[in-house]
């Protein structure tokens, strides 16, 4: 077996024009698929992942496949590397799932993902040879207590951000970044969410690195089994 | 249909470890999954710290790297032992000079 069915998203059943990939339909479901080589998929690495890496390319390909699909109708991303024996499979994948796949659709549905990455402000370095002991400790103090600030600060803008979402999903932090989160936004309430975010993060002096709209990859966690 | 506005390590963390996930036997898995993305967050977290040295304000900040302290202290007792050394070398000099 050297080649497969690569299956990119679950959608409605509609016309799609993918350039390339094609739908398999099924009660008003379907699939987004492609005929791949098996061999594309094999051996790939993560270490010099650079943008012409065959892992970088495919998962490009792969993101702009659903994005494709995502611009016109709702879609559930399905995790990379999924790939099916064939037509039949995918026929009884969405028939043994019809009703998850309809509910998680509806749930997506005219909404987009976001990102929010939010770091404490940069600060200026302390000149040891210009100051005395006691001024050292003062601004010491000052800078913890700003320490403090950020952090509540940070936890304050989730919450803000929370309230105008319909979803959201906060990730483990590393180094100095004090919230890490995706939110699924209502299309409507888009204008609201980013107003908020340029607000708080102003009035609170953070750093703040939006991504997005991406197709809600972070809200569709779960784990469809075939019949 | 391109995407180059996001970063690669935002795109390979949505698409390799977010999304539905198909078990059974109809899903033919021919990539290691589990271990791509074990290697995605890897990656991530790396390409985060790299960032984070770009604007590495904090590592000569003594507040956050105490050792940027004990460094500046270090140096400064370097400089005081060399321009020491300079000046006992003039003196011994000096002393020669003045022998008869």
């Amino acid at each position: 077996m050297s080649r497969g069915l690569y299956a990119y998203a679950i959608t409605r059943d509609r016309q799609l024009d993918l350039a390339g990939p094609w739908l398999i339909g099924h009660r008003g479901l379907a699939l987004v698929v492609a005929e791949v080589e098996l061999d594309r998929f094999t051996g790939l690495e993560l270490d010099e992942p650079t943008e012409d890496s065959p892992l970088a390319v495919l998962a490009r390909y792969h993101d702009a496949v659903v994005r494709a699909v995502f611009q016109r109708e709702p879609v559930l991303p399905l995790r990379f590397g999924t790939v099916l024996d064939g037509v039949d499979a995918a026929v009884r994948l969405l028939s043994a799932r019809h009703e998850e796949a309809s509910a998680w659709l509806d749930r997506v549905e005219g909404r987009r993902e976001w990102g929010v990455r939010v770091r404490a402000p940069e600060r200026e370095p302390i000149n040891l040879d210009e100051m005395s002991g006691t001024a050292y400790l003062t601004l010491r103090r000052q800078r913890l207590n700003a320490t403090d600030a950020v952090r509540s600060g940070a936890a304050a803008v989730h919450r803000a951000l929370e309230q105008r979402a319909a979803e959201s999903t906060c990730r483990d932090l590393s180094g100095d970044l004090l919230l890490e989160a995706a939110y699924l936004v209502r299309t409507e309430d888009e204008e609201d969410f980013h107003a908020e975010v340029r607000r708080l993060t102003g009035e609170l002096g953070l750093r703040v690195e939006i991504t997005g709209p991406w197709p809600p990859y972070s809200f569709t966690k779960v784990e469809f089994a075939d019949a | 249909m391109d995407n180059r506005s996001s970063s690669l390590a935002d795109t390979l963390e949505r698409v390799l470890d977010k999304g539905v996930v198909i078990v059974g036997d109809i899903a033919v898995c021919v990539v290691d999954i589990e271990l791509l993305t074990l290697r995605v967050r890897l990656f991530v977290a790396s390409a985060q710290t790299a960032r984070e040295m770009g604007m590495d304000w904090w590592t000569d900040d003594p507040f956050f790297a105490p050792k940027a302290v004990e460094r500046a202290a270090a140096n400064e007792l370097a400089a005081e032992n060399a321009e020491l050394r300079e000046r006992l070398a003039v003196l011994e000099r000096a002393l020669e000079e003045k022998r008869p």
